[in-house]
């Protein structure tokens, strides 16, 4: 019983914290076709500022998750105009911009903190019976945090303008500029939500994990599998894609013992890519 | 007639020649440099020319494969274990894992090769981070997480390592030498034409599947050549010198020098290596030189480094024509 529910708030932490950093990245990989490397970064940086404004500036933890993501969020719209605009469908430069953010961002978080593990404090105390049951609040906090972004976010793209204007571009983008829409503006706006996202994820996981520099290598990992399993333009995709991402994830270990279950899990991935190259649920992507 | 043969002639011989007069530099180098850490430095650039090289010759056919060092760290285990538990002598181990590597690649090239652009990169991505993951997996036979030791020395120990430097001098020479033949033959032609468009080449009768497959054989034969002469001069081996962050390297050494030209990767990876080289007094700051360079290359010179004289030349013609106008109004 214990662990059964220990790994079922696993799955469900992993996959909701993968859909939020996974969503800022489909957003860029599907309107404009750009594989940005540098968002696992973004989500490491996202947890140190958090880390830094609680610890040097001492403030309350919910108005650092807040400042967090509007910080990383504003520095997203500044990546989208001098990084991605210029490079638009030229996958090296892409790739080559990304490694230099990765570079200095890592290297800077190196000098100023230290390669140690650190750690958030956490958002919540205390541990939640119900019957036999026994749940962290951290954990509960974490995964409803999660899930209110997810569906906020859900209700942005499906039910607003710009969300439906975003929508426009991944499927079309000559037929977008067409109708009138600001591209570069919808652009701006999805990297803004993306890192914001990300940061936000970054915060929760280093309350829910630890803080390390190079933590954003094995997110970015994650949400580049999450992303092509699902495919370019559906979010329903990449919520199911998450889940099976984090079942893999959080089941497989109890199954296969050590880096096996891992080597079993990017197996699987592998195969199913293999079945469906352009993605489960989305369309292809033109390069 | 004649002297127009003959400076023909000549300008065809010229060539050649400035690339044996490098050459030759190179291997003056250790009568320059002494220390031992600049040998080291030197050779460890020969071992990323010969990865960076093949891993063009997989791009020239379309392909874009971000799994180039896992394939250099199945080349380099293959020849750790089989000289470590067999018993095998380096001189065997290292032509055999360049094979067992090129077969991989090969095995693995044929269910990737529907995969294409984007797709293809991230299925090799996927693949290589398996690669890691196994070898993590594979407890005492690979060393796992703490990395494997005591790999048999391919010459006899001294402390000097010049003749480390002419066994891979020698080895890149070889290897450059062969890859250039093939991209500038029959082979090369038609992974070029594959990469302009696989529906018209497939249409005159150049087997798409066939020829990337042997793409990706050829660059793997040459990168596990590099991986096992690197496992038998490093002696140890540790994944992480073949993750994902590697193979993003590898891509940098290429991109930077300028993926169009076969000069690129032999000149990304000299200046990505030896420039930082330069600022190790910087300590925890000489990433940040990396970067600028990479930077002033992404946003300055869309050929990479290797275009940039074109680069100047035309700036100059413009500048000149624009004065030209000038005069004539």
């Amino acid at each position: 019983m214990e662990l059964i529910i220990a790994t079922l708030t696993n799955l469900l932490i992993l996959s909701s914290m993968y859909i939020l950093v996974a969503l800022g990245f489909a957003f860029l990989f599907s309107m404009l076709g750009i594989l940005n490397l540098a968002h696992g970064v973004i989500y490491m940086l996202g947890g140190y500022i958090g880390l830094s404004l609680i610890m040097a500036l001492g403030l309350n933890q919910w108005l650092a998750l807040l400042l967090t993501t509007l910080i990383v969020a504003t520095f997203g719209i500044f990546l989208e105009r001098y990084c991605f605009r210029p490079f638009v469908g030229d996958f090296n430069r892409i790739i080559m911009i990304c490694v230099v953010l990765t570079v200095v961002l890592q290297t800077g978080v190196n000098i100023i903190a230290g390669t140690q593990i650190l750690s958030l404090p956490p958002f919540a105390e205390g541990i939640f019976r119900f019957g036999p049951a026994s749940v962290s609040y951290e954990r509960i906090v974490t995964f409803a945090i999660g899930a209110v972004l997810l569906l906020a976010t859900t209700w942005f793209v499906n039910r607003t303008k710009w969300g439906q204007q975003m929508q426009a571009i991944s499927q079309d983008l000559e037929g977008a500029y067409l109708q009138g829409i600001n591209v570069h503006r919808v652009s701006a706006l999805a990297t803004f939500i993306g890192c914001g996202l990300a940061a936000i994820a970054g915060c929760l996981m280093g309350a829910y994990l630890c803080l390390g520099p190079f933590m954003g290598d094995f997110m970015l990992v994650k949400v580049l599998m999450l992303t092509i399993i699902a495919g370019a333009g559906s979010i329903s995709g990449i919520f199911i894609a998450g889940l099976i991402l984090g079942s893999l994830d959080s089941i497989l270990p109890l199954l296969v013992s050590g880096a096996a279950s891992d080597a079993t899990a990017v197996g699987i991935l592998v195969v199913l890519l293999l079945i469906r190259p352009q993605g489960f649920f989305g369309h292809e992507v033109e390069m | 007639m004649e002297s127009r043969f003959s400076i023909k002639g000549r300008k065809e011989l010229a060539r050649p020649a400035v690339y044996v007069g490098l050459a030759v530099i190179v291997a003056l180098l250790p009568l320059f440099f002494g220390s031992p850490y600049i040998h080291h430095m030197l050779i460890l650039t020969f071992i990323y020319i010969i990865a960076a090289v093949s891993f063009r010759t997989i791009v020239i056919s379309g392909q874009f494969p971000l799994a180039h060092a896992a394939f250099m760290g199945i080349g380099a285990y293959m020849a750790a274990m089989a000289a470590k538990w067999l018993g095998m002598s380096p001189w065997i181990t290292i032509p055999l894992s360049a094979l067992v590597t090129a077969c991989i690649g090969m095995l693995i090239g044929y269910p990737f090769s529907r995969l294409r652009t984007l797709y293809y990169a991230m299925g090799s991505l996927f693949f290589g981070i398996g690669v890691i993951q196994i070898i993590y997996a594979g407890g005492s036979w690979t060393g796992g997480y703490s990395g494997l030791t005591g790999i048999p020395a391919l010459l006899p120990a001294t402390t000097s390592k010049i003749p480390y430097f002419y066994f891979f001098l020698g080895l890149a020479l070889v290897s450059i030498i062969a890859l250039y033949r093939i991209e500038f033959s029959r082979i090369g032609t038609n992974l070029k034409a594959i990469d302009q468009s696989h529906v018209v080449a497939s249409s005159v009768g150049i087997n798409e599947g066939g020829y990337r497959i042997l793409a990706v054989g050829v660059g793997c034969f040459f990168v596990g050549l590099a991986g096992a002469g690197y496992a038998h001069y490093n002696m140890v081996l540790s994944c992480s010198s073949f993750n994902f962050m590697a193979t993003l390297w590898l891509v940098m050494y290429v991109l930077i020098g300028g993926v169009n030209s076969f000069a690129g990767p032999i000149v990304g990876t000299i200046i990505l290596i030896i420039v930082p080289e330069f600022f190790r007094d910087l300590k925890m700051f000489s990433p940040f030189v990396t970067a600028v360079i990479l930077g002033i290359v992404v946003y300055l010179m869309p050929q990479g480094l290797v275009g940039l004289p074109q680069l100047i030349r035309s700036k100059l013609t413009e500048h000149r024509k624009v004065k030209k106008v000038n005069h004539a109004s």
